[in-house]
């Protein structure tokens, strides 16, 4: 059997049960790379140039590590998933960049994914890529009606159950039966949203189990993924019009729905290097401050990051919030 | 209603004449300076691009002259770009200036919708006025390419350094100035001859450099410390395939046109096809593209990016596994960047070059012997 190498990075968090499901309904073997490590960035980081963003070099890192062990490597090319909203430049490159910084990857099964074109062409585009699989047509169809159900169940697992992505695919593919709701919490000293891209949440080693830490910690933590995408995207259109980019919603969505004062302090995470990171975490900084209502901490994250730094900034992020607490109940 | 544009090379000029003429109330911001760019930097959210910072920069500049309506550059689709107008109007409006940022919709190609803006701005001038201002516009911006063209052949051949560089002053003031198509075109004539005239080495067979990269770095010499000057000094002959006149032809203007045209993008998205298949916003498609058109063409190409620009980082990932082969030097430019660093760099480019050029020669008369 045919095997497909998935790297657990960039868009894996938002498709891989939509991915997975596809390609095994097609018959193939789906691979998917193991959480990123020290030494897989140290590899990403070694084959582009200096100024690629953090998540590039995490990206490039699990395609090596994917090398040897898959026939193909499966490199979408995100280019639009809703009407005029793009996503940015690296997405668009990746399997080019992949193929130019990596000659030695097993051969990518990329697709150019774009919502603004007809709905057949879109079709024509998955056909042409699966015709490598050599599958006919009426399986793949079956294959796509299959991940649409898949896609909408997990969204659902993440929107109403408050588990994180990594948790919802290890409930839905039979690792775990049932994922603890990273919401509940008895007696939190704080409840604390984190926005940012999926990629930066839920990859442990990036971010320090910044979740983790913060759960430790006492804190009851929200992410994007718990609020619906409707409420989201309505949000962005209040604060901007309309979404300019594929994340927005994780960003400035999340940070507009979470700065509402329903709670106690609002983390935003990016990644050093992110073009679209540094123009939506200035709308959510400058929309904070506008409102007043709840702290915000913006996050930034590099390869070099220290633990320690990040530690004393989300323990005094934490005393702060206490502090506030403390004083409006004196008062 | 006053009117006010960054600024991006001699831009100002050709925009200048078009509101003139439709008697609009026009503010040219200050000439970049140091002070243009730290505002902008102290003023902008971290880790944007030096495009970002000069236009800010620029339009905080125009507001304290009394401008209140902004024209920038704006859409979809492209790159952060797309973005910017919006954000600088929240940074305008929080630094307490009620200026308005207008979008020009780089990405949609509609000629119509900037003559709409230009007619709505201009309190619904007549569009025969607005026609005839646009065409004189065009006319003044193709002559200034003209001349740039000439000047950049004649720095690296004029005995005397800095001689064309004077002349080139004195074309564009005299551009500027120009009010009729009469004055513009013996102007023109006067200039490219006092070019000509310049003396010149006429043996001497200059290294060939392209020139490269984001349009706004390229474009504006403040943000790249001029480059083509410096270079020039070295005697080195720049070529480069964006000019400001095919810059907003492309992406303003004649969108429409644009079959219609010998179109040279479509040669470069070619040459960029089998390492970059698709548009990934920006110039990162231009810049691969170039490369491998342009290896053995020149001796070598200077890639120029804004720090933090994404689909320039994306084209320099690609660009050094082409199998083309030319050498490149990239420099990204921001508000950290010191000229002699820079010409640092440039001397042991151009070493590299001449030493290449040397050896091929050497080769060549070994191989007939």
């Amino acid at each position: 059997m045919v095997r497909i190498g998935i790297p657990r990075a960039l868009a894996f968090y938002q498709y891989y049960p939509v991915w997975r499901t596809f390609f095994e309904k097609l018959g193939a073997v789906v691979v998917s790379s193991a959480p990123t490590t020290k030494q897989m960035l140290a590899d990403g980081s070694k084959r582009v140039i200096a100024d690629t963003c953090l998540p590039g070099k995490v990206f490039m890192g699990h395609v090596l590590s994917l090398v040897g062990n898959c026939d193909y490597v499966f490199i979408p090319v995100i280019r639009s998933v809703k009407p005029k909203v793009y996503n940015c430049a690296k997405f668009l490159g990746l399997a080019d960049m992949t193929r130019a910084v990596i000659p030695e990857c097993p051969p990518i099964l990329e697709i150019d994914f774009d919502i603004n074109k007809r709905k057949e062409k879109i079709y024509e585009d998955i056909y042409r890529m699966a015709a490598k699989l050599s599958v006919d047509r009426a399986r793949v169809k079956e294959a796509v009606t299959a991940s649409i159900k898949v896609n909408n169940e997990y969204r659902r697992l993440m929107a109403d159950r408050g588990l994180t992505p990594v948790q919802a695919i290890d409930v839905m593919f039979g690792k775990s039966v049932e994922g603890k709701d990273i919401r509940v919490h008895s007696n939190p000293v704080a409840s604390i949203a984190l926005i940012g891209h999926n990629y930066l949440l839920y990859d442990e080693h990036v971010n320090h189990r910044i979740l983790q830490r913060l759960q430790g910690a006492g804190c009851r933590v929200s992410t994007p993924e718990m609020v619906p995408e409707e409420i989201l995207q309505s949000v962005v259109n209040k604060l901007l019009g309309r979404s300019y980019w594929t994340s927005e919603e994780d960003v400035v969505g999340a940070g507009g729905y979470y700065l509402d004062g329903r709670i106690d302090g609002v983390i935003g995470v990016t990644a050093f290097g992110c073009g679209p990171d540094s123009l939506m975490i200035d709308t959510v900084r400058r929309h904070a401050s506008n409102l007043g209502n709840a702290p915000f901490m913006n996050l930034t994250l590099e390869e070099h990051t220290a633990e320690a730094g990040i530690i004393t900034r989300l323990e005094a992020f934490i005393d702060m919030i206490k502090r506030r607490k403390r004083r409006t109940s004196c008062a | 209603m006053r009117v006010s544009t960054p600024h991006m090379g001699n831009l100002y000029i050709p925009l200048k004449t078009l509101f003139e003429r439709l008697d609009m109330d026009y503010v040219i911001p200050p000439k970049n300076s140091q002070r243009t760019l730290s505002l902008g930097t102290k003023y902008s959210p971290e880790g944007l691009c030096i495009p970002f910072k000069l236009t800010l920069g620029n339009m905080i500049e125009a507001a304290e002259l009394g401008a209140d309506t902004m024209i920038m550059a704006g859409g979809y689709g492209i790159c952060r770009l797309g973005n910017y107008a919006q954000i600088q109007e929240q940074v305008l409006h929080d630094l307490g200036y009620k200026a308005e940022v207008v979008q020009l919709g780089v990405s949609e190609n509609k000629f119509a919708g900037l003559m709409n803006v230009v007619k709505h701005l201009s309190g619904d001038a007549p569009w025969v006025k607005i026609i005839s201002g646009f065409r004189f516009g065009i006319k003044k911006m193709n002559v200034l390419d003209i001349i740039e063209r000439e000047v950049q052949r004649v720095r690296s051949r004029e005995k005397v350094k800095g001689s064309a560089n004077r002349v080139y002053e004195q074309a564009v003031n005299a551009i500027d100035e120009a009010g009729d198509y009469r004055i513009l075109n013996a102007a023109t004539k006067k200039y490219l001859l006092e070019l000509n005239n310049i003396p010149q080495d006429k043996q001497c067979q200059p290294l060939v450099v392209g020139i490269m990269g984001e349009f706004f770095v390229v474009l504006e010499p403040f943000s790249n410390l001029d480059i083509e000057k410096e270079l020039g000094k070295l005697g080195v002959e720049v070529r480069r395939n964006t000019y400001i006149s095919e810059w907003t032809n492309f992406n303003l203007l004649f969108g429409a046109l644009k079959r219609f045209r010998h179109d040279k993008n479509k040669e470069i998205h070619r040459a960029a096809m089998p390492y970059l298949k698709c548009d990934i916003g920006g110039d990162g498609w231009e810049s691969v593209g170039e490369k491998v058109l342009y290896s053995g063409k020149y001796d070598g190409l200077i890639h120029l990016a804004p720090f933090t620009c994404m689909p320039e980082i994306v084209a320099q990932n690609i660009m050094s596994s082409t199998k083309e082969q030319i050498p490149v030097l990239t420099i990204f430019c921001d508000e950290q960047m010191g000229k002699p660093g820079m010409i640092t760099r440039l001397e042991a480019f151009v070493d590299l070059l001449k030493r290449r050029r040397q050896k091929e020669q050497s080769d060549l008369i070994s191989l007939k012997s």
